[in-house]
């Protein structure tokens, strides 16, 4: 597993001025006797995902500068584990607001040229005011406090302070039996809980070599794809709703609604939550489920289509959607920005097309992909999604295969091994190590922990009475970032 | 373009949930219910065994033998479900939403068997609704770190199916403008203060709900340092709506219910 190249090397490797460069999608660290680990995962062009494992011995160099993304895993690691990087641009903490909160240690030394602890950036000049918002939004959203620097209208700097739903996750699976911790990932993000409980799941299989019964990885492709579905309607009701226009936004939730009570009919639960084990599903679903879940995403999928293409065709939300918010090309690789942010700025990357999984080689999938980078693209990236995850449904519907759908599966002994899936929010990762059958670390990698980095930079130059929408069209979620 | 929009929802027959049916629904929440005739010891003692959280236990008071659950604690997981036989099923009706939180604890005697029935009488419950309510109550919904599946089911209730509206019940964007707090997700570490100061900036007379199992007690991440704990552990709750998430049949049950024992007594 270690490879046979040293960390300077490898961050040559990864400087993303390079064409060609590999994508950092993750870099954890993880104690044991006493020794650190530091572990990059990275997705190199026509390889495939690839792990580098190193003993942190003294000062490790930044990774930072070469790829942006980097950063906040960075801090994280100072902040967690007390690793010290050379040439970090600030290693502050990310998830203690202040130096006087905590009474665990605090890593060494908080260092940043600019920034002492708890401190945002002010942008001087004549005009120059703060906006603070935040950590209670006005909606029924997740807390988060963003700091603007405005100008007029217009955002010149915006500060994200995010953590605050923090809620120590992944120390919360150490310890605890491998098939014990499933609510724990299913309640990293809850909304996409049906995403994070496969892509725990799939890690444990790849960490016993289990394997999954062609009927349980249909019944899993159904619901992820499901999942993907109300979220990308829910999210373009939304961003309707943003600009003021609520007819779509009523019907978007309508529709979700329609969907999550045609997956309790299905599967016994709206969200699917409990349904997922390790090798398994809970549930077999009867022909007759099956005629009437494809029906309703049929309806679904049908109404959808005619909504967001009348939506979308409306001058005063084209007005609103296009060039807000853009995430240029250059910004979304350094930050290594993934799922439908990504697509809508031009990179075309799909982990179940990069890296197929489970039932997707068996189907021809659309990838959207737009240049634009801007809220109109995202918004299209959603809409061109749900259409092809209904028609991935019904296809799945259509030819479901016979078998079991839960073998009995073993699970003591020891390991490691990771598993993305793609999230309707993009690329999901969770990384385990398993001793005789307990997880003794769980790092989990969520898509919006990514993306978050790159919006300061798509709502800069924008107006601040936009940010709502400019936000909303990333949808990120807080706590699976936060964890 | 809108014109089309709005034809097309011309001649779609309503979608309103009528409150009769949503009321002291709990289907699709996965929370379980006990079939006290079918209950044996072993029975007991197996679903005990099997849950994640302490929902379900096992209590001996001298040749008695007690199975209590807490639904504040259930996660709603199905393990109970599955090895109850018949014992344990997933319920349909749930009477506690918006109670005490001793109200959200049930308990049998494993051999012979009790169970607390509260429903109301469902013909009276629209004419109540509006008399307890003054057809007006504004609600500041707070994420005092969720995992956000409580937010999700919460933002369903202003969809065309459960349309909170229609009894006059509101989600207002500042806390200066509520009755009442919907708090979700255990109480974090990084999110304590700003809670307190959530409730401080909400004028007299509040109420306080706690929804989900990590509303109620910290759920899941109970044992987790950077949790303060449920809402409970920063603030005075009035009422508690349990679930992981709980369905929005059970949250418009539980506002409902906290409405109908607070007002007219309401405190502070
Ligand atoms: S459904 Fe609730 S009571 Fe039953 S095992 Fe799961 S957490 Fe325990
Ligand atoms: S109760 Fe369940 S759904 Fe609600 S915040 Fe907690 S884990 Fe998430």
């Amino acid at each position: 597993m270690t490879a046979g190249i040293t960390t300077s090397e490898l961050l040559r490797l990864f400087d993303t001025s390079l064409t060609d460069a590999p994508r950092l999608v993750s870099l954890f660290g993880r104690k044991q006797d006493d020794h650190k680990y530091l572990h990059y995962i990275l997705d190199l062009p026509d390889v495939g995902y690839r792990e580098f494992a190193y003993l942190v011995e003294g000062v490790v160099p930044s990774a930072t500068r070469v790829s942006p993304a980097a950063a906040w895993h960075e801090r994280e690691l100072h902040e967690e584990f007390g690793v010290e990087f050379t040439d970090h641009p600030g290693l502050l903490p990310l998830r203690r607001h202040s130096p006087e909160r905590r009474e665990t240690p605090q890593p060494n030394e908080v260092r940043s040229p600019r920034l002492r602890h708890g401190e945002f950036l002010q942008v001087q000049g004549t005009g120059v005011c703060e906006v603070p918002v935040g950590p209670v939004h006005a909606g029924i959203i997740e807390p988060g406090h963003f700091r603007f620097s405005v100008i007029g209208d217009s955002v010149l700097h915006l500060q994200l302070r995010l953590f605050y739903t923090h809620k120590g996750t992944e120390k919360l699976f150490e310890g605890s039996l491998a098939n014990e911790a499933l609510p724990i990932a299913e309640s990293v993000s809850g909304d996409n809980c049906f995403a994070h409980a496969i892509a725990y799941c799939m890690a444990l299989e790849k960490v016993f070599g289990v394997h999954v019964p062609q009927r349980t990885d249909a019944v899993r492709l159904i619901g992820l794809e499901l999942e993907r579905l109300w979220s990308h309607v829910v999210d373009f009701g939304a961003l309707c709703g943003d600009v003021g226009f609520s007819v779509p936004a009523a019907y978007c939730a309508r529709i979700k609604e329609d969907l999550l009570q045609a997956s309790t009919r299905f599967s016994g639960t709206r969200y699917w939550r409990a349904i997922a084990v390790p090798g398994g599903v809970t549930f077999d679903p009867t022909p007759s489920a099956v005629q009437d879940l494809s029906r309703a995403v049929g309806d679904a999928a049908a109404d959808f289509a005619v909504l967001a293409r009348m939506a979308l065709e409306t001058p005063s939300v084209q007005d609103r959607f296009e060039t807000a918010g853009i995430l240029s090309p250059k910004v979304a690789k350094d930050f290594a920005v993934v799922g439908p942010a990504a697509r809508a700025s031009g990179i075309k990357k799909d982990v179940r097309i990069d890296h197929p999984y489970g039932g997707y080689g068996n189907f021809q999938l659309d990838v959207p992909c737009y240049e634009c980078g801007d809220v109109m693209a995202r918004a299209r990236v959603r809409v061109d999604e749900a259409m092809s995850s209904a028609r991935l449904i019904v296809e799945q519907l259509a030819s479901f295969p016979a078998g079991e759908v839960r073998p009995p599966v073993s699970m003591s002994g020891s390991g490691e091994g990771f598993a993305a899936v793609e999230a309707p929010r993009g690329e999901l990762l969770y990384w385990l190590k398993v001793n005789e059958g307990r997880i003794a670390r769980c790092h989990v990698r969520s898509p919006s922990f990514q993306n978050w980095q790159a919006l300061p930079f798509a709502v800069a130059g924008n107006i601040i009475a936009d940010f709502p929408l400019i936000n909303k069209s990333f949808n990120l979620s807080y706590s699976g970032c936060d964890r | 373009m809108i014109s089309d929009i709005a034809r097309r929802s011309f001649g779609v027959p309503s979608r309103l949930i009528p409150v009769e049916e949503l009321s002291g629904s709990s289907a699709g929440s996965r929370m379980p219910e006990i079939r006290p005739e079918r209950l044996t010891v072993e029975i007991a003692e197996r679903v005990a065994a099997v849950c994640p959280t302490t929902a379900l236990k096992l209590e001996s008071h001298g040749d008695r033998l007690n199975l209590m659950l807490d639904y504040g604690e259930c996660i709603g997981c199905g393990r109970c479900i599955a090895v109850g036989e018949g014992a344990v099923m997933a319920a349909n009706r749930l009477q506690c939403c918006g109670g005490s939180r001793e109200q959200l604890i049930c308990s049998w005697d494993v051999r012979t068997g009790t169970e607390q029935v509260r429903a109301g009488s469902p013909e009276r419950i629209r004419a109540e609704i509006f008399s307890w309510v003054g057809r007006a109550l504004n609600i500041r919904q707070l994420d005092s770190g969720s995992c956000n599946g409580c937010e999700a089911e919460i933002v369903a209730l202003t969809n065309p199916y459960y349309d909170l509206e229609r009894f006059g019940i509101h989600f207002v964007a500042s806390p200066k403008h509520a009755d009442m707090l919907l708090v979700t997700g255990p109480v974090t570490r990084n999110m304590a203060e700003a809670v307190k100061k959530t409730y401080e900036a909400t004028p007299h007379p509040k109420l306080v709900v706690a929804v989900g199992a990590c509303g109620c007690g910290g759920g899941i991440f109970a044992a987790s340092p950077e949790v303060v704990g449920g809402v409970s552990s920063v603030l005075p709750v009035d009422g508690y709506i349990p679930g992981c998430p709980p369905t929005p049949a059970m949250l418009v049950s539980g506002i409902l219910e906290v409405m109908r024992r607070l007002t007219g007594t309401r405190r502070r």
